[in-house]
């Protein structure tokens, strides 16, 4: 080895395999107790014995036996030649699963060293023979545990040392099926390209391997899989699938004893929340704990940053605007000072708050008995329950909930699910501002009847949509992990990582906002823009004409509308936020904020996700809607 | 005249017929190695029994009756012999003569316990047998799909029916294989989605894919 190693790290969903990568790596990766956390790859590298080990993190896999654009992914990046190693990701508590997607890296001729997470849980169970498994596999099989540390060093150790092998081993398949696999040898002639566990998967009829082999080649394949059909009344897929569980069966027999056992607390639960009878009233207590939450907890942490920032800070910023003895520098710290105070008064409590409860929630297993009861629901709105995990994404932000729809196969299904994200799931920015400025001026009932507003709207975008769009059916299977107690330290860094761009990006554009607006305000250059919208803001909403510049600067992030109407409000000679608008003119902003324009870095997300002429179809569409929305709640609320 | 030996003939003409054509008599004579005479007198009784239907000079084939009868039977010879070699380690030659001869004792029940036990690779690699054995999916009690089942059934997968490759494909992928065993946890609701025990993971199926997992059902 020269001095630096690639390895590639695959394995099943939900292994904690994001959880092993940053236990080797020391870079923090999102890991959630449910499958599918990692969309995309990641990467990062570890020094050790004078080796650089680059390591990538690919997305869970069950399998290599789908066409699905997910595992496809994986496919390609195996395939890729840069990788030196396959280190697999075996789970200890499902051997038998884990070792299926082992057979088919090993038999694809991967220098494979296996190891063998959650061993610290298996053992509670089950005696492990890892030494046996390893003579049985043919490559060296590491007990490692991501959770307490246990065998990384090892785990490392081996890999530096050159420690991965080519196996020989194979699956002892059905004799009509080795016959399969050495006629196709002979069409297609001797050479690596095409050896043993390749021409399985071309068997398999596995697009990322079919798409460029000789077209007698693949009649031959066709006319294979016709007859063995004929003879075993199954798809040779199906038999191939069913030799590999055959085999893993045995070997796991062999390499695991189980111990005594009782049916942990933890299952137990589990069949409590998905239960119809208790199940249901899980769920609705789960969305009022959460919802308590954002609004206590975030009014309360808000009160006290802002007591914080009165004691820290205090008016510094401004006393330092008016030292310098100029208007329009005056003005513009006293601009920045009120970002300051808003940002933080609005991050802080809500936006993390709301993160802290979604980290829990992923990190106890809980949001795919959620998906399981809610399938039936969702099914009416052209979705299944796998949606929901978007959606409940889209409440922190929408870009990776667009990120997320990516496991959803049918293309039809992730435009109703984008459309219902963009426009009636408010991410954490839009319920800060909901519960912000409508729940502070107006009162807690008129934000509790804006996310009512949402769901119904939320609710007719699927129905209309799952109408007008060409039916396609999809289904739900979702595995369900054990519960777990979640960590806090995971929970924290997810929230940190979700939230750090709100400081990274935000901060510094609302104050680069606000003195380009408290500049402009001074020299009254908005007119431009303030007057002739009027007809929208005045007219329509019944606000202040200058909120428009809310509403625009809310399109570059949602966050800043708030920062922005604030300064407005100053700008306009308003002490308080209280002062500058009516409590009903808070409602309207407020449900107009919730549903417009997704924000520049949605569009940018949905626009790679689903196209150009879609985006601009669903954009459109939001601004007439919140229009809409917006006219009717002040014409309910001034008629009341 | 025992059960046995009735038997054999309608797993021997199952082996020649393959379910659909007519074997001669005299074919099937010589396959057992018995006098046709005997044969067509054999015949005649199974006739009457409503197990095969023959008519002299022109052959015989199995009725439906007959046909889940001979298959029911090489399924358990193929459960037998896959136990002896696999478990017992005994060659293929004497595990097929032995499993002959279980055959005809075995009850459905230790039979789908036996079955249970060995795993997965029931029906296939039977290489003593005339032809290609496909006995497990065509088993005369796995009508049942997992969106059949009641909550706390259990029961071997015998095996998937898609048109779609890859629905076919998804379910594969998540476990679903023939040979595995499942066990329903629970169920939302009438209408499912089935929360289904497979291996050691818990996996949650609406009613499309359910509907497609056929399974051999034993209750608790």
């Amino acid at each position: 080895m020269d001095g630096t190693c690639q390895v590639a790290l695959i394995g099943q969903p939900n292994v904690g395999k994001s959880n092993l990568f940053a236990r080797i790596t020391g870079v923090g990766v999102i890991s959630s107790n449910y499958a599918g956390t990692t969309v995309e790859f990641k990467e990062a590298s570890v020094i050790k014995n004078g080796i650089t080990v680059h390591i990538h993190d690919l997305p869970g896999t069950y399998s290599l036996s789908t066409n699905s654009p997910d595992e496809r992914v994986v496919v390609d990046m195996l395939s890729d030649d840069s990788n030196d190693i396959v280190v697999i990701v075996a789970d200890a508590t499902d051997l038998e699963g884990s070792l299926v997607l082992c057979f088919e890296v090993i038999e694809l001729g991967f220098p494979v060293i296996v190891a063998l997470n959650k061993i610290d849980a298996a053992r509670k169970n089950f005696d492990i023979d890892a030494e046996k498994l390893s003579d049985m596999l043919g490559v060296t099989v590491i007990p490692v545990s991501a959770k307490t540390g246990e065998g990384i060093d090892v785990l490392v150790d081996t890999i530096t040392r050159g420690g991965a092998k080519v196996s020989d081993m194979r699956v002892k398949y059905d004799s009509h099926i080795i016959d399969c696999v050495e006629k196709l040898g002979i069409m297609l002639g001797p050479g690596k390209r095409y050896d043993w566990g390749k021409r399985i998967k071309l068997l398999e009829g596995l697009n990322a391997f079919t798409d460029d082999i000789p077209d007698d080649a693949r009649i031959g394949i066709e006319e294979m899989n016709e007859e063995f059909f004929r003879h075993h009344g199954e798809p040779i897929n199906v038999h191939i699938a069913r030799d590999r569980y055959g085999e893993a069966h045995v070997l796991t027999q062999n390499a695991m004893k189980p111990t005594e056992r009782k049916m942990s607390r933890g299952e137990r639960l589990s069949d409590m929340t998905v239960a119809p009878l208790t199940g249901i009233p899980i769920l609705l207590g789960v969305i009022v704990l959460i919802f308590s939450c954002i609004i206590f907890l975030g009014s309360y942490l808000a009160e006290l940053v802002e007591y914080a920032y009165d004691v820290v800070i205090g008016t510094a910023i401004v006393d330092f605007g008016i030292s310098l003895g100029n208007e329009v520098l005056e003005a513009v710290f006293r601009g920045i000072d009120q970002s300051f105070r808003a940002i933080l008064g609005l991050i802080i409590p809500y936006i993390m708050v709301f993160y802290i409860i979604l980290g829990f929630l992923e990190d106890s297993g809980y949001l795919p008995r959620a998906v399981v009861l809610l399938d039936r629901s969702l099914n009416k709105l052209g979705l299944h329950g796998g949606g929901f995990i978007p959606m409940m994404v889209g409440l922190g932000c929408n870009v990776p909930a667009i990120m997320a729809t990516r496991t959803i196969k049918s293309k039809r299904e992730r435009m109703i699910l984008i459309t219902m994200i963009v426009m009636a799931v408010p991410c954490s920015a839009q319920i800060a501002i909901i519960f912000g400025t409508t729940g502070a001026f107006a009162g807690l009932f008129y934000s509790l009847l804006i996310f009512f507003v949402l769901m119904l709207l939320g609710i007719s975008i699927g129905l209309l949509l799952n109408k007008i769009m060409k039916y396609e059916p999809s289904n739900l299977a979702i595995e369900l992990p054990d519960f777990a107690i979640p960590k806090l330290s995971n929970v924290l860094y997810k929230m940190w990582t979700r939230t750090k761009d709100f400081f990274m990006i935000a901060v510094p554009l609302l104050i680069i906002g606000s003195i380009v607006i408290e500049v402009l305000l001074q020299y009254n250059a908005l007119n431009v823009i303030v007057e002739p919208l009027s007809f929208i803001t005045v007219g329509m909403l019944g606000l202040p004409a200058i909120v428009i510049i809310a509403f625009l600067v809310g399109i570059l992030r949602k966050e800043m509308a708030y920062g922005m109407l604030v300064i407005l409000a100053a700008s306009e000679g308003f002490a308080s936020l209280a002062d500058f608008m009516t409590p009903e003119q808070f409602v309207v902003f407020g449900v107009v904020m919730a549903i417009y324009m997704p924000c520049a870095a949605t569009i940018v997300a949905m626009w790679k996700e689903v196209g150009a002429k879609e985006t601009v179809a669903i954009s459109l569409a939001s601004i007439f809607i919140a229009v809409l929305v917006g006219t009717a709640f002040k014409l309910v609320l001034t008629a009341v | 005249m025992t059960t046995g030996n009735r038997e054999d003939y309608l797993i021997n003409i199952l082996r020649l017929t393959e379910g659909e054509g007519v074997v001669k008599t005299t074919e099937l004579s010589s396959y057992m190695n018995i006098s046709p005479a005997s044969v067509s007198e054999m015949l005649k009784v199974l006739s009457k029994e409503g197990l095969v239907e023959y008519e002299k000079y022109k052959g015989v084939s199995l009725t439906e009756n007959g046909l889940r009868q001979a298959k029911n039977l090489r399924r358990k010879h193929h459960i037998v012999e896959r136990f002896l070699v696999d478990v017992l380690d005994m060659d293929h030659n004497s595990a097929h003569n032995e499993a002959c001869a279980f055959e005809h004792s075995m009850s459905n029940d230790s039979a789908n316990k036996m079955c249970r036990m060995i795993g997965a690779k029931v029906d296939s690699d039977c290489e003593t047998c005339s032809d290609p054995c496909n006995g497990m999916t065509d088993s005369a009690d796995s009508t049942f799909t997992i969106s059949d089942m009641k909550v706390g059934d259990f029961g071997v997968i015998s095996h998937l029916i898609c048109e779609e490759p890859d629905r076919m494909r998804k379910l594969i992928s998540m476990g679903f294989v023939p040979g595995r065993e499942v066990t329903i946890d629970s169920k939302v609701s009438s209408k499912g989605p089935w929360i289904v025990r497979i291996g050691n993971s818990i996996i949650a199926l609406d009613k499309g894919l359910s509907s497609l997992v056929f399974v051999d059902v034993g209750r608790k």
